[in-house]
């Protein structure tokens, strides 16, 4: 208290008393400066401890009695922890965050986190002057960090990374929260907002129907139609994007499984084929699909004599795989779920047209693709890409419809399947595939089946009207004319034209050959059936 | 959400009251806490040399004396004065607030922060040499023995601990079968208190013979051999009716 001047410079010295009464925990509030805390602003302030991490400590609670509970359970958890040494951390009040709540409900939210290490090596002293005079220092307990806590609308990370994507198009970046709000308070009700939908350009207003936008890449499409489906704009996205995801996934799907039974149909091609193919399972493009399955095709024609067997008998997969050169061969027929003898027939019928081995081989191979795939592949693309593929088949199969045309052009029926060709795509055959030696064996241009019936593959059975009518006046007047196997008659009733799928078809016939109960007759091994007038 | 927090009594903050943060070494806070009476520790001498605040802060003298584990007494003392180094506050702005049992209370702001240090002195040296020396002794150290213990592994013809225990079982005796229906009331309680037995816990309830109570428990029960709760006995579904009283259950034992 007493001045004492030693120095030249003045000096007024104080008592510095540590007092002894510990009740008071007295601790530091950090505040960053960029913040703009004063604490003389200040009306009111509420303080408490943040307990939300109570939950993350305490043990999964199992009923405690009764229903579900076990007895002594907790004694034996308690002695299995100690036996493996798990040491759980004990949930401590005191380091527990601070949740500051200054000015009311209105007002700023701070959390304040435990600093620590404070107390380790140095203590911190706060020094207040007393009013006699003297400086008296206590011992800081713990020092806390407070930061502000946003109480508007944030983006979840989902959005947040959505306006990413489209950070180079927004303009009005006040309308991303605009849209968030509205989205919410809308959930399962139609966005009225003009200028959301479809969203391609920037408004002032709507900015972005970024909530409603599809796909980034149907940005430039007038997709309204989608938008204003009831469904609220994240869910739109949501499935959509899944629908899209399903998409390119199913297809990166069906590409893998080709890539992999391609593999597995090969019984001796060479390793080296494949390695420097590019595959893209998960792009949206299918072109790169389509090249390929082409790539190998060749190949493995190469290897028929040995690998016919093996091949003939690889799984529906690898047929899928070799759906393409399939299309090609069996655009005129429809084969669902067709046992081998089915497809005998149809090689046969094949081989009559002079093709060679190999193209037949892979032919068999692919039989059992799905329809959807069949369908999407065009004809002539394929029939090119084959034909610059196969060196080892005859070039005799330009294109698909033409493929038959040579093979049946000698019979009155093949006359009539060509014209039927000459105008559709193909269908998917999709049996098994028979053993092709005894394709070769049998070049009559007649197919012969070795099946009598039909084995409808599902239970649909309904028929629904098309260009040509699978009726059962149509099957009565092929039948009259001449004698039909089955796979005859399926090829005449192409999925194209009734527009039944390939089961569909099958079911029908089925139920129509029934009812018109027509004779049978054995010629060359092989059933057909005939009406006579 | 407010209910749970306490109000922070603002009336010292209000006061613009400015206080210093001063970081003191661990041994001159120690020496601090041995202060007697009110608490003085010294004196803090604020005055301006050419043009500069110099604070320097000097310890009284009873508190020097250092105390140090082991042989050394009082050879030791600590310095006595401490020139404060002061800092800014800036990039931070600090608060203090205080927490009592049931209060907190918002004290003030820091407006000044300061560093004491001990001024370089050869007692300080020697101190810290002292403190070197304790902190590189390991915790845990190997000491030898004059002589053997031998208070324990005595050998025993009978420890103690199984004399008692035999003893106890011969009071308790054999593990008679009580009444069937009986036993089955005792189970039908633990029951009720939980769902899931292992056996020797519903043998140490109903103190019964194992293969006695077996045999009740596989008329009213079930066994769980995999699953969540593995190797426990729990009640047939017939008879779990958790809210229910025990007639029912008697009923249907019928």
């Amino acid at each position: 208290m007493t001045s004492l001047g030693s120095s030249s410079s003045s000096a007024t010295e104080y008592v510095v008393r540590v007092p002894k009464n510990t009740s008071k925990k007295y601790n530091i509030m950090a505040f960053n400066a960029g913040d703009k805390v004063s604490c003389s602003m200040w009306t009111q302030a509420r303080m408490e401890r943040d307990m939300s991490n109570r939950r993350i400590y305490g043990e999964e609670e199992t009923p405690d009695g009764a229903a579900g509970s076990e007895f002594g359970k907790k004694q034996r958890e308690e002695a299995r922890r100690k036996k493996y040494g798990i040491v759980t951390k004990e949930f401590k009040v005191e380091d527990q965050p601070w949740i500051l709540k200054v000015n009311g409900k209105a007002g700023r939210r701070f959390k304040g986190l435990k600093k620590g290490g404070v107390t380790e090596n140095a203590s911190y002293y706060i020094f207040t002057q007393c009013a006699d005079g003297a400086f008296e220092a206590f011992p800081v307990h713990s020092w806390y960090n407070f930061t502000p806590q946003a109480k508007h609308r944030t983006l979840t990370a989902e959005e947040a990374e959505e306006e990413w994507g489209r950070r180079n198009k927004v303009v009005n970046h006040f309308s991303i929260m605009l849209q968030r709000r509205l989205r919410q308070q809308e959930q399962g009700e139609e966005e009225e907002e003009e200028g959301e939908k479809g969203g391609k350009k920037k408004k002032k207003k709507g900015g972005r129907g970024g909530d409603l936008r599809i796909h980034d890449l149907e940005d430039d499409l007038e997709m309204s139609s989608d938008e204003s489906d009831g469904s609220n704009g994240d869910d739109d996205e949501a499935k959509s994007k899944a629908k899209q995801d399903k998409g390119p996934k199913g297809k990166g799907k069906k590409k893998k499984k080709k890539k992999g039974s391609d593999l597995e149909g090969f019984e001796d091609s060479d390793d080296g084929d494949f390695e420097g193919l590019e595959v893209d399972y998960m792009s949206d493009e299918s072109s790169s699909e389509e090249e390929e399955p082409e790539k190998p095709k060749p190949s493995k024609g190469e290897d028929v004599p040995k690998g016919i067997d093996e091949m003939s008998e690889s799984e529906e997969e690898s047929e899928e795989e070799n759906k393409n050169e399939e299309d090609g061969k069996e655009e005129e027929e429809e084969e669902d779920g067709k046992k081998t003898p089915v497809q005998v027939e149809k090689k046969k019928k094949k081989d009559s047209s002079g093709e060679s081995d190999s193209s037949e081989d892979s032919d068999i191979e692919g039989e059992a693709a799905s329809a959807l795939f069949m369908k999407k592949r065009t004809p002539p693309k394929r029939g090119g890409v084959r034909g610059s593929a196969g060196s080892s088949r005859t070039g005799s199969r330009p294109g698909t419809p033409s493929i038959d045309s040579a093979a049946t052009s000698n019979t009155l029926r093949a006359a009539a399947n060509k014209l039927e060709q000459g105008k559709r795509q193909t269908t998917v055959p999709s049996s098994e595939t028979p053993a092709t030696k005894r394709l070769k064996m049998e070049p009559s241009p007649q197919s012969s089946s070795g099946k009598s019936t039909p084995q409808p593959v599902s239970g649909k059975s309904t028929p629904s009207s098309s260009d040509v009518l699978l009726t059962e006046d149509a099957v009565r007047r092929y039948l009259i004319r001449k004698p039909m196997t089955t796979k005859d008659l399926l090829k005449k009733f192409q999925t194209k034209r009734t527009g039944l799928s390939s089961e569909q078809t099958v079911n029908v016939l089925a139920q129509i050959l029934k009812r018109l109960n027509p004779e049978r007759k054995n010629i060359n091994d092989k059933m057909h059936f005939y009406l006579t007038e | 959400m407010s209910d749970k927090g306490q109000d922070v009594d603002l009336t010292r903050a209000k006061q613009n009251t400015g206080v210093w943060l001063v970081k003191v070494p661990k041994y001159l806070s120690q020496q601090w806490e041995k202060a007697s009476g009110r608490g003085e520790v010294g004196k803090l001498k604020i005055g301006k040399a050419q043009g500069k605040t110099a604070v320097s802060f000097s310890l009284n003298e009873e508190l020097t004396v250092v105390q140090c584990s082991g042989e050394k007494v009082s050879s030791v003392r600590s310095p006595r004065e401490h020139p404060f180094t002061i800092q800014t506050v800036g990039g931070q702005s600090l608060a203090v607030f205080t927490e009592t049992s049931d209060k907190l209370a918002l004290e003030g702001m820091v407006v000044q922060r300061a560093e004491c240090r001990p001024a370089v002195s050869e007692s300080y040296m020697k101190l810290k040499k002292l403190q070197i020396e304790e902190s590189t002794k390991p915790l845990r150290f190997s000491q030898k023995l004059e002589k053997a213990v031998t208070t324990n592994y005595k050998p025993v013809s009978n420890h103690s601990h199984n004399v008692e225990y035999e003893k106890r079982k011969k009071e308790e005796g054999k593990r008679a079968r009580a009444d069937k229906q009986k036993v089955l009331e005792m189970l039908f309680s633990a029951f009720e208190k939980h769902q899931y037995y292992n056996i020797r816990d519903l043998v140490d309830i109903t103190k019964q013979p194992v293969i006695y109570l077996k045999e009740i428990l596989r008329e009213i029960g079930v066994y769980n051999s995999r699953g969540p709760h593995k190797s426990t006995w729990e009640l047939k579904p017939e008879y779990r009716h958790y809210e229910e009283g025990q007639e029912d259950e008697e009923e249907k034992m019928e």
